[in-house]
């Protein structure tokens, strides 16, 4: 590109954009550029900080993590290899102060933890930071924990049968930081305390990490030895694999952004579709003038070209600050669960956005701008634009161009693809619906006042942009309104859904003497106490003499139950209201070897009536056909199980009890655990509290992305008025000439809007109280009871959005004086 | 009279300098007569019509339409007095492409907030011989049908008062003949006064009266 179209390119953008000719082509660049460039920060800080942080993440080099304590061989084994070495023990469980109970996560640790990371602490004599562990006698909480018992440093806190001294506010521990759904608080103490707190019972929820880091060959070889030894309930964690759950959750957290942004961009992609044909429909003559003056066809390319190019990078610069902006306001938002100080983003985030620009405007404007090429010097004389042959070049382009955005956002191309597909899909079946839609309006009879059949007609009139419009606005407020309102509804039709009496409190870790203390603190409010169920973790080792094995599994669920253990009871009389789908229950004084199964487990896992199906619990080998299928309300709040045993049968067995129950007073539950210290009472109420919370800030970070998306809409809204400016200008003189009022010719104009925004939020409520009843139904299992608001509500909030952002840039053509009807050609 | 017009002039400004467009121009025209106004492109035919119809301002001089001084009245005033009392019909038709030929009949209907737009439009377009193409758009009409769907627009209000601004001047020969026979008839059962802008001095010949436009002066012509 030569200097002098350079030049000329930059002096035509300044021109043009102090003359308001490329504002919505600007403006729909910067909304794309923002979208990518935002999401492009994010995901790159996000996985920046994960594998810089992965060896901290796992406090270790390699972990062994198990629901039993390590073997004293592992030990002597690690040793052998030079290996540094440090434990934990993980469960929940209550921690009492200030007479109050609340559940926390208690990590109890060796000296030398963590052997990679530091832990950053709050103490008496200022911030800490380092290897560091608590000494015996002491507890680290973290803030949540010292808020919920409004504790202070030296205060003493109880564990179980141990009281231990507050020493410091744990800030930031290695391996535990980065849990998404880790809204219960945290506590670490030393492991010399554990046994003597009585809280780690038969059948207690604790994981036992050893923890080993050294050279990398001394890992290896360990590593080498180790994998062996390991049972199926133990597996090994490394830099590699560490926390899964939390890559997993931000890859699809990644996914999701992006996938907004795509939106964005898609939507964009249109508005500078039409800006850009408006733009050159309205200067072409100007080409025509250069051509005649002796430009070549090339070099009048080069000057409109460069002028896009100068506009890309204006679009590039300015959004890639914006974009900046909204990626920090969403790690905000995920403050909680990555910690303060993120890297920086790397060059290629910074790129993303103005590259997005560039790819964008060579998308759309190229082809356009090459047929530019061939308005011939003669057409100065005409007073038509020359139609160009329409070439194959632009739609092409412009896929390839979405294509290559799509698969560098999300990072995988058939996903890309995919997901494309299903955006492009998903845009289609609505603007499909809203063509319908347009159709029908124009053939209803519409009497009275003038303007709701104009502004109807005019819809009509140009259905294809009507139909662009309505689809661009109503996906992103179908999507607000399901974020905002579906969400707030579902979240309403659950809690309603839960008689008035449900428990609000699960009791676990009860061993079967405590039942007794639990009688005499119920029958001192004057209440029967709940009969408590045992509970044995379980894994299933065959079905029909064929072992169970995960990648027997497509389905992720059944692959999860397949490895993992679950839990397991005995019973005599079949538990109250549970229905039965097969079979029938043995008798109360049966010591025949049965199980009762979960019909929804069953048939994830392929079980069938007589199945002969072989568990291991506590390592002893229990095997029995299967009598009956059950059907579970897995929603009654009551401890239900997936496979049940005839109590005569398995009666014997060590195990933690489990029962669900009423709290009858506010501080029953803190008088229970003084009494029982070593069971844990899990709060039903704080816990949708806090789920409620962290869903919150989750839908609030989509929301944003979502709202870059309505803004691309409102801009593809902005590029088609632009296009039909001149069209409703003739239209407002006619209608002057012919006798209408001011008020008339406002009353049309504001009817259209009135019906695009109408359309618009309709599909978008209607849409949105679809996804609503899908939901319900099919994740949460509630009764379909649609939102009927919502469509009106959906109506209402489009024709704001539609009204607010069309008006202003109509309002001027009501101005048209009547006399333009006999210049206007 | 229907309409007098008392030494109407407009000047416009054009980069500081003051051009005049129409000079000192009066003319008459009494209930249900018809008056043409010729004159050569250029001459300022259109805007003296644009002023005599209340469409623009005058920069001086004064129209009386109806006994009504259009100085007096502002715009939404004088667009009250066009949708009452007049009728246009326009070189390219000016039809509304988003409406049938009978919601374009009965859009001045509506806009007078008529309740028997729809009959009345109707009867209208049977009247112009295009009853049987009442839902048809105007991209499906030929010229000639797109200028009797304006006749009939035009006529549907019963206007005191038609300006005609080159009624034919989009049509061939033969269809403008058509055209200017069913105008002329109608202005005649309707008794609806008459201006004629055209340049064509044949057409001009049929009216009662003929005023030439020369540079932006108007005369009466001797008849």
């Amino acid at each position: 590109m030569s200097r002098l179209s350079l030049q000329m390119g930059w002096r035509l953008l300044r021109r043009e954009l102090r003359a308001g000719e490329l504002t919505v082509l600007l403006l729909a660049l910067l909304v794309a550029v923002t979208a990518m460039s935002s999401v492009a920060f994010f995901s790159d800080r996000i996985e920046q900080a994960l594998t810089r942080q992965a060896s901290q993440l796992l406090a270790a080099d390699l972990v062994s993590n198990g629901n039993r304590p390590p073997p004293e061989a592992w030990r002597q084994q690690a040793a052998q290899h030079g290996l540094q070495q440090a434990e934990t023990a993980t469960f929940p469980s209550m921690v009492f102060a200030r007479e109050q109970a609340v559940l926390a996560t208690l990590k109890a640790v060796t000296a030398g933890y963590p052997l990679r990371g530091e832990v950053q602490l709050r103490t008496q004599q200022g911030l800490k930071e380092g290897r560091l562990a608590p000494a015996p006698g002491e507890l680290w909480a973290d803030t949540r924990l010292l808020q919920k018992l409004g504790l202070r440093l030296g205060d003493s806190v109880r564990l179980g049968n141990v009281s231990l001294c507050l020493s410091a506010e744990l800030l930031r521990e290695p391996d535990g930081a980065m849990d998404l759904y880790n809204f219960i608080p945290r506590a670490l103490f030393n492991h010399a305390d554990l046994a003597a707190t009585g809280l780690v019972q038969d059948g207690s929820r604790v994981r036992y990490r050893l923890m080993v880091a050294g050279d990398a060959a001394s890992v290896a070889g360990y590593r080498q030895w180790l994998a062996p030894q390991l049972d199926r309930r133990t597996r090994l964690e490394d830099v590699e694999e560490a926390r899964p759950e939390v890559k997993s959750a931000l890859e699809r957290a990644r996914r999701f952004l992006g996938l907004t942004a795509l939106l964005s961009v898609l939507l964009s992609a249109a508005a500078v579709a039409l800006a850009v044909r408006r733009y050159l429909a309205r200067h072409w003559q100007s080409v025509a003038v250069m051509r005649a003056l002796g430009q070549t066809g090339g070099e009048v390319a080069l000057v409109w070209g460069s002028l896009f190019l100068w506009l890309a990078l204006v679009a590039g610069v300015l959004g890639t600050v914006a974009g900046y902006g909204v990626q920090a306001g969403l790690l905000r938002l995920a403050q909680q669960w990555l910690g303060a100080g993120l890297p920086a983003p790397v060059l290629a985030a910074w790129l993303s956005g103005p590259l997005s620009a560039l790819i964008l405007l060579a998308g759309f404007a190229l082809p356009p701008l090459l047929a530019l090429r061939r308005i011939p010097a003669v057409a100065v004389l005409r007073a038509d634009m020359p139609t160009s042959s329409r070439s194959l070049l632009a739609p092409l382009l412009a896929i390839v161009a979405l294509l290559g955005l799509a698969a560098w956002q999300v990072g995988d191309s058939t996903l890309a693809l995919w997901l494309l597909g299903g955006l492009v899909g998903f845009l289609l079946a609505v603007g499909l619906l809203a063509w319908g839609v347009v159709r029908l309006l124009r053939r209803v009879p519409l009497s009275g006042a003038v303007g709701w059949r104009h502004g109807a007609a005019n819809l009509a009139r140009r259905p294809w942009l009507a139909v662009i419009q309505i689809a661009a606005l109503s996906v992103s407020l179908m999507a607000l309104l399901t974020l905002t309102v579906v969400r707030d509804d579902l979240i309403g039709a659950w809690q309603k859904s839960l008689p008035a009496d449900a428990p609000d409190s699960f009791l676990i870790n009860l061993q079967a003497p405590q039942q007794a203390t639990l009688d005499t603190l119920f029958a001192k409010v004057g209440r029967n106490a709940p009969q408590a169920a045992p509970m044995m973790r379980a894994r299933l080792l065959m079905i029909n003499e064929r072992a169970v094995k995960g990648s027997n599994y497509v389905d992720e669920r059944a692959q999860r139950l397949a490895e993992h253990e679950f839990n397991l009871s005995w019973r005599a009389a079949p538990p109250p209201g549970n229905g039965f789908a097969a079979g029938k229950w043995w008798p109360a004084d049966s010591t025949q070897p049965a199980f009762s199964v979960e019909q929804g487990l069953a048939e994830t896992l392929g079980i069938r009536m007589g199945d002969v199906l072989a568990f291991d619990i506590a390592g002893k080998r229990w095997q029995a056909p299967v009598t009956s299928l059950r059907k579970v309300a897995w929603d009654s709040f009551q401890p239900n199980f997936f496979v049940i045993a005839p109590q005569g049968w398995m009666g014997g067995e060590s195990a933690s009890y489990i029962t669900s129950y009423r709290a009858p007073d506010r501080d029953f539950n803190n008088r229970l655990v003084a009494a029982l210290p070593n069971v844990t009472v899990i709060d039903i109420s704080v816990i949708v509290r806090e789920v409620k919370a962290v869903i919150g800030r989750l839908a609030l970070a989509v929301e944003t992305m979502f709202s870059l998306a309505l803004a691309a809409g409102v801009l593809v809204l902005w590029a088609a008025l632009a296009a039909t400016r001149d069209e409703r200008q003739f239209d407002v003189a006619l209608l002057r000439a012919l006798g209408a009022s001011r008020q008339q010719v406002r009353a049309v104009i504001l009817a259209e809007l009135a019906w695009l925004g109408g359309l618009t939020g309709l599909l978008a409520g209607i849409g949105a109280m679809a996804i609503g009843s899908l939901v319900a139904v099919q994740l949460f299992n509630l009764p379909l009871a649609p939102n009927l608001w919502l469509p009106l509500l959906g109506a209402l909030c489009g024709g704001a959005v539609v009204g607010l952002a069309g008006w202003p840039l109509l309002r001027k053509i009501t101005r048209t004086p009547p006399t333009d009807i006999l210049r206007n050609g | 009279m229907i309409l007098r017009a008392d030494a109407l002039a407009r000047q416009v400004d054009y980069h500081g300098q003051t051009l005049t467009i129409l000079h000192q121009a009066s003319l008459s025209v009494a209930a249900g007569e018809s008056v043409a106004i010729v004159g050569a492109s250029g001459s300022g035919k259109s805007t003296l019509l644009a002023i005599l119809a209340g469409l623009d301002p005058a920069s001086s001089g004064e129209v009386w339409l109806d006994g009504q001084a259009l100085s007096a009245l502002d715009e939404d005033g004088r667009a009250l007095l066009r949708r009452d009392r007049v009728g246009f019909v326009f070189q390219n038709f000016q039809l509304m492409p988003q409406f049938t030929a009978l919601e374009n009949v009965m859009l001045p209907l509506e806009l007078a907030g008529r309740s028997d737009a729809r009959a009345a439009a109707s009867a209208m377009l049977q009247r112009v011989g295009l009853g049987h193409r009442l839902d048809h758009y105007p991209r499906h009409l030929s010229g000639g049908e797109q200028q009797r769907v304006a006749l009939a627009r035009a006529f549907v209000v019963r206007p005191t008062l038609l300006f005609a601004d080159e009624p034919t001047g989009n049509l061939d020969p033969a269809t403008g003949r058509q055209v200017i026979e069913l105008l002329f008839q109608l202005n005649a059962e309707a008794g609806t006064a008459l201006v004629l802008v055209t340049h064509d001095t044949a057409l001009a010949s049929r009216c009662a009266a003929v005023y030439r436009l020369n540079d932006g002066r108007l005369q009466r012509e001797a008849t």
